[in-house]
């Protein structure tokens, strides 16, 4: 009898430390990779032409986990079409940043700390993921131990961030001025 | 009743400080003058799709494009015009379009030559030059053109996008390149794909261009010229010092442009020509400011030139936004 409580008990101990680890790690990677969003740590590459207003975009991700890397990789996507664009692919036409220039981030600091906040930043209502976010086999590198490189296929309405971006007074839209 | 009046009082404070608030502001920052932008196709896409025509000039045969042609029966132009001014306008940046404007001008045409003075019966007058400038301008052209790649059964469109200043003919904007070959899809949905990927590059490099525009001024061009009877010229000496007219003009330039920037690239006792003059983009009249354009800014020099000691009668004449020439001698 005291044996199984003795049993029970622990095991009960170690689903909980488990569990807190997991999310304990989850969380590391997730700062881990906001960190390296910010550090600009991450490639773009044009997919396809997109449909009116938006571009479908590869989004490579540097993360630990795979369902980390997905999440970020829309925070990526976002963070890069506004300040780092994207070389041609092919003949797939490549795109200028929407920002004119990188220090726009540290002018308007506080407006991007909210912007890109994980779960619930303004950045997710303009992504979307594309083949519902599954990923292809070659786009799942490891590059060490501990850590992947992932290509997530994204779709990011461009035209309705400019116009955000535009209303806040973050970016210059073409007739300002006139 | 005491608490109401003081919230009707303070009501119309707030309304009547709001009220010269916006006042203020609407005095304080005006607009610079828009520049229209319309979209032509080039002469190449004309050539290469038949739409040109051919006239006698003083026995040289002369090729130009019939746009009217083009616009007529080429739908596919319509379609990439319209998707370019669609995007164009979503940017609020609303384009001129080259086939309403042609059809504005015939209506016109049309109309002055039928109109009468009530009283006299006499037409409305129209000099040679007013007849010339009667064309359908802009003050930046979009030019557009596109070929068709054929490579066996596969298509691809080579698209070319340029933003050309109409005044100073220099490219201030472009976007160009060859989309992926396709065998199923047809002709508008490759062009429609090749608008789509190269417009935000356009106005990305045309929205670089007007903040130059926005740092430095907007740049024009800038002629002086003498009327044949006129008895003096551009080397006619005025003051103490016998400084020539051409001089003084220069001085002029100098002082009045943004940083003093401007090229004289010709002149002669009889013209001079000022190229990438930067003009400012605003000036100030009664303690506000005003958009500055080049025909207010011709007229500043004309001024100059009608006041002591020079004294000297003149004609300003502009082209759009961008070119003037003052006429020296008479008006």
């Amino acid at each position: 009898m005291k044996i199984k409580s003795i049993l029970k008990i622990s095991s009960l101990m170690l689903f909980v430390l488990f569990s807190f680890v997991q999310t304990a790690s989850a969380q590391k990677g997730k700062k881990k990779a906001d960190k390296q969003t910010i550090a600009w740590r991450y490639e773009l590459e044009a997919v396809a032409t997109g449909v009116k207003g938006t571009y479908q975009i590869k989004t490579w991700t540097y993360s630990i986990n795979v369902e980390t890397a997905i999440e970020q990789a829309k925070k990526n996507a976002v963070h890069g079409i506004i300040f780092k664009g994207f070389p041609n692919n092919g003949r797939v036409q490549g795109q200028k940043p929407i920002a004119r220039n990188a220090s726009v981030y540290d002018e308007n600091a506080d407006f991007f700390k909210d912007f890109f906040k994980s779960g619930g930043g303004d950045y997710m209502k303009f992504v979307t993921l594309a083949n519902n976010g599954q990923i292809a086999a070659g786009d799942r590198i490891k590059i060490s131990k501990k850590e992947y490189k992932i290509g997530v296929v994204i779709s990011v309405n461009v035209a309705e961030l400019r116009k955000e971006l535009e209303s806040r007074g973050i970016i210059k839209g073409l007739s300002d001025g006139f | 009743m005491d608490f109401k009046n003081l919230k009707r009082s303070s009501m119309k404070k707030i309304i009547l400080s709001l009220v010269v608030i916006t006042v203020i502001i609407t005095n304080g920052f005006s607009q610079a003058k828009k520049p229209t932008i319309m979209v032509v196709p080039s002469d190449v896409w004309c050539n290469q799709n038949g739409y040109m025509m051919e006239f006698d000039n003083q026995g040289t045969a002369v090729k130009i494009p019939n746009y009217k042609k083009a616009f007529q029966e080429n739908a596919d132009l319509l379609q990439v015009i319209s998707a370019i001014n669609g995007l164009m306008a979503e940017r609020g940046f609303p384009l001129k379009n080259m086939e309403s404007a042609i059809k504005t001008l015939e209506s016109n045409s049309a109309e002055d030559a039928m109109m009468s003075s009530k009283e006299s019966g006499m037409g409305a007058s129209e000099s040679p030059v007013d007849k010339l400038k009667a064309v359908a301008k802009a003050d930046i052209i979009m030019q557009l053109s596109w070929t068709i790649n054929t490579v066996g059964p596969k298509k691809s469109v080579t698209f070319n996008l340029q933003g050309l200043d109409s005044y100073t003919d220099k490219q201030v904007a472009t976007a160009t390149g060859t989309g992926d070959p396709s065998f199923t899809a047809e002709l508008a949905v490759l062009l429609e794909e090749a608008v789509l990927s190269h417009i935000d590059n356009f106005n990305a490099s045309l929205m670089t261009h007007f903040e130059d525009m926005f740092a430095n001024g907007r740049e024009v061009i800038i002629r002086i010229k003498k009327w044949d009877d006129w008895e003096e010229d551009l080397e006619t000496e005025y003051g103490d010092d016998d400084t020539e007219l051409s001089e003084i003009i220069e001085d002029w330039m100098m002082e009045n442009t943004v940083q003093s920037r401007y090229n004289t690239t010709d002149a002669t006792e009889n013209m001079m020509l000022f190229e990438q003059v930067r003009i400012p983009m605003f000036y100030e009249k009664n303690e506000k400011q005003y958009p500055m354009d080049t025909r207010r800014f011709a007229k500043l020099l004309s001024k100059f030139l009608k006041k002591e000691p020079y004294l000297i009668v003149n004609k300003v004449t502009t082209k759009g936004l961008g070119r003037a020439t003052i006429y020296l001698g008479g008006k």
